[in-house]
C-alpha cells in the first residue's frame, strides 16, 4: 500500500483517539496520577520526619517511582488506549462502513497500530515529565539521575507500556469487543501475570510472561545489583527477553490481523 | 473503462448461515442510470445481499460483478466507486460530522479531501459539520451518511432502507435527491426497501425477493401490471349492456367485463386508444359518465406475489 495512504490512515485512526475524551482522561490519570500521589505521600511522609523518611525525589525516588509508571500504571494506561484503537470501529459500527471503501482490511488493522503507540507514547512522555520534575524539585540535596538514566528511563517507559498497547490492539481486535478485552488484559495484567511469575515451580518458562521479559531492560535495578533487574522474578538472557518480546507483539497482531480480515463485517 | 451496462450483476448468488439458505440462487441484473428499488419483506434478504456484494460476509456459492469488476477477486476495484449505506448510517458518536468524513476520506485516498465540503453542501448539512454527530437526528445521520457515500463520486449508490427514521419532508427531500443523482449525474442507485410506495416514487427498475429468492424483476411498470405493461380503463356508461357489445366488437379492446366499479376494459394498445374508445361509445348514442385509467399499484402486485407464495408453502393437507 501507498505509505502516504498508510500514514493518512494511522492519522485518521489517531484522531479518533485522541478525540475520545474518556479514553485520553483515563489514560492520563492512570499514568500521571499514581506517580504524583507517589510524590505527594512521600514528601509528605519526609517532611514530617526526615530523619526517618527518604526524600521524594533524587535517585532513591526515582527508582521507586519509576517502576510505577513503566511496569504498573504505564501498562494499565497503554491497555485502556490500545483496546480502544483495536475495537473502537467496531464498537461504534464504522467498521463495514471503512471494509466498503474497498480498502484491505490488513491495512485497517495496521493503521490502528501506530496511532494507538502514538497516543500511548504522548501520555506516557507527560507522565514521565511529572517523574523527572518530581525527582528534581523533591530531592532535597540528594542526588539526581544523570541525563544518560533519565533518557534510558524514558525509553524504557515508551518500550514496556509500547508493547503492551500493541498487544491490547491486537488482543482486542481478535475479541472484537472491548469491553471483554479491557477485563481480560487488566486482569492478566494486575492479577494472573503477577501470580504466575511469583509461582516459583514453574521455573525457567516464567520467562515467557511478558512482563518478565520487558523488566529485564529497565535501566535500574531493585536492591543490590546482582539479582534480576527491576523487581524481576527470573533472569533471562538479553536476546530471551527479546525474543520471548517480540514473540508477544508478533502473535497478538497476527491473531488481530486474521481476525480482522476474516469477521463478518 | 469497464463498458459493461450493468451496475450489478450476480448469478446463482447463494448464501448460508448454517443450515438457513438466506440467498438461494439470486439471478440479479441493475442497469446502469437507474434507480434499483430492491423490494422484499422483513428477513427476505435484502441486507444479506447488500452484505455480500460490498464483501461484507462471504458468499457460499455464485458469482458477482460490481461495476464490471468480479467480486471478491477485484473487490478494491469494484468498490472504488461505490458508495453503501448498510442497514443504519454509524458514526464515531464523539467526532463532528466533517471529522467522520475526514475518517473515510482517509481510507479512499488523497483526492477524496477535495469531496469532503462539497457532500456537505450538497446533504445540506455544512452549517452543523463542525458539531459532534452525537447531537444530529436521525435524519441528519442518514444526510451523513450519504454525503460519505458521494466522498466516493459514486458510479454507484448502495442504500439499505434510505428512509428509516426520515421524516415526511425528509423523504420528499431524500427521493429528490436520489431521481437527481440518477437524472442528471447519470449515477446508479440500488435501494433496498420493505417500503413499496418509496419504491414506487423513487426507482425506474425493480426486483421483488422474498425468502431469499428473486421472485420477479422489471420496470415498476411492467412489475405493477403483472409482467407486461397493461393499460385498463374503468367506464360508467348509462346502458352498460350496450356499451359492452360495442367494446367486444371494437378492435382496440382486448376485454370487456363488468366490475363493481364499472366496465373494466382491457386496451390492446396505448393510452390514447382511451379517447378512440370514448368516440365509439359516443358515436354508439351511449353516454359515458366516467372514463379513468386504472393506475396499477406495485404494492398491490407484491401483495399478490407474497401471498401467492405464502399459499404455495401452506401443507397440502391443510389446504385441503
Amino acid at each position: 500500500m501507498n505509505p502516504a495512504i498508510a500514514l493518512r490512515m494511522a492519522g485518521a485512526d489517531f484522531l479518533k483517539l485522541r478525540k475520545k475524551r474518556s479514553t485520553v482522561i483515563w489514560a492520563l490519570v492512570l499514568a500521571v496520577a499514581p506517580v504524583a500521589l507517589y510524590f505527594i505521600f512521600k514528601g509528605v511522609q519526609h517532611s514530617s520526619n526526615p530523619g526517618e523518611n527518604s526524600p521524594a525525589g533524587g535517585i532513591r525516588g526515582y527508582e521507586d517511582a519509576m517502576p510505577v509508571l513503566a511496569l504498573f500504571f504505564g501498562p494499565l494506561a497503554a491497555i485502556m488506549i490500545g483496546t480502544d484503537a483495536g475495537a473502537g470501529d467496531l464498537a461504534a459500527g464504522v467498521f463495514r462502513d471503512l471494509v466498503v471503501t474497498g480498502r484491505s482490511r490488513v491495512a485497517l488493522f495496521a493503521a490502528r497500530v501506530p496511532a494507538a503507540l502514538g497516543l500511548c507514547w504522548l501520555v506516557m512522555t507527560a507522565a514521565y515529565a511529572v517523574l523527572t520534575i518530581g525527582i528534581y524539585a523533591l530531592a532535597s540535596g540528594t542526588p539526581t539521575p544523570g541525563g544518560a538514566l533519565l533518557i534510558n528511563g524514558l525509553l524504557f517507559t515508551l518500550f514496556a507500556t509500547g508493547i503492551v498497547c500493541v498487544v491490547a490492539v491486537g488482543f482486542s481486535s481478535l475479541v472484537g469487543s472491548r469491553p471483554a478485552a479491557l477485563t481480560a488484559l487488566i486482569g492478566w495484567q494486575l492479577i494472573a501475570s503477577r501470580i504466575l511469575e511469583n509461582i516459583e515451580s514453574l521455573g525457567s518458562s516464567r520467562r515467557l510472561i511478558l512482563s518478565q521479559a520487558v523488566t529485564h531492560f529497565s535501566p535500574i535495578f531493585v536492591g543490590d545489583h546482582h539479582g534480576p533487574r527491576g523487581g524481576a522474578t527470573v533472569t533471562m538472557s538479553t536476546a530471551t527477553a527479546v525474543i520471548v518480546s517480540l514473540g508477544w507483539i508478533v502473535v497478538f497482531l497476527a491473531l488481530g490481523a486474521w481476525r480482522t480480515r476474516t469477521m463478518d463485517a | 473503462m469497464d463498458q459493461s451496462s450493468l451496475a450489478i450483476e450476480t448469478v446463482g448468488l447463494t448464501k448460508r448461515f448454517g443450515e438457513r439458505t438466506a440467498l438461494d440462487g439470486i439471478d440479479l441484473q441493475v442497469p446502469r442510470g437507474a434507480a434499483f428499488g430492491f423490494l422484499g419483506p422483513n428477513g427476505a434478504g435484502k441486507t444479506t445481499i447488500i452484505r455480500t456484494l460490498l464483501g461484507l460476509t462471504p458468499a457460499s456459492a455464485g458469482t458477482m460483478n460490481v461495476l464490471g469488476h468480479p467480486v471478491p477477486d477485484e473487490r478494491a476495484q469494484a468498490l472504488e466507486r461505490v458508495g453503501a449505506i448498510v442497514e443504519e448510517p454509524r458514526f464515531h458518536m464523539h467526532l463532528t460530522g466533517r471529522e467522520n468524513l475526514r475518517i473515510v476520506a482517509a481510507v479512499r485516498g488523497r483526492e477524496t479531501f477535495t469531496r469532503i465540503e462539497p457532500a456537505l453542501a450538497r446533504v445540506g448539512l455544512a452549517e452543523r459539520a463542525d458539531n459532534k454527530v452525537k447531537s444530529y437526528s436521525m435524519g441528519m445521520r442518514q444526510r451523513l451518511g450519504v454525503a460519505r457515500c458521494l466522498l466516493a463520486d459514486p458510479l454507484l449508490l448502495i442504500l439499505d432502507e434510505p428512509t428509516n427514521g426520515l421524516d415526511p419532508a425528509g423523504i420528499q427531500e431524500f427521493r429528490e435527491m436520489i431521481r437527481a443523482m440518477v437524472e442528471q449525474e447519470g449515477r446508479t442507485v440500488f435501494i433496498s426497501s420493505h417500503l413499496l410506495d418509496e419504491v414506487e416514487k423513487t426507482c425506474d427498475v425493480a426486483a421483488i425477493v422474498d425468502r431469499g429468492k428473486i421472485v420477479t424483476q422489471g420496470a415498476i411498470a411492467d412489475l405493477a401490471a403483472g409482467g407486461g405493461a397493461r393499460h385498463e380503463l374503468i367506464l360508467s356508461v348509462d346502458d352498460a349492456d350496450r356499451a359492452l357489445a360495442v367494446l367486444d366488437a371494437n378492435s382496440l379492446v382486448d376485454e370487456a367485463r363488468p366490475s363493481d366499479e364499472g366496465i373494466r376494459v382491457v386496451l390492446a394498445g396505448e393510452p390514447p386508444t382511451a379517447a378512440q374508445i370514448n368516440a365509439a361509445l359516443v358515436q354508439a348514442g351511449i353516454g359515458v359518465t366516467r372514463l379513468e385509467p386504472v393506475r396499477h399499484s406495485l404494492e398491490q402486485r407484491f401483495l399478490q406475489i407474497t401471498a401467492r407464495l405464502d399459499a404455495d408453502l401452506v401443507p397440502e393437507e391443510v389446504k385441503a
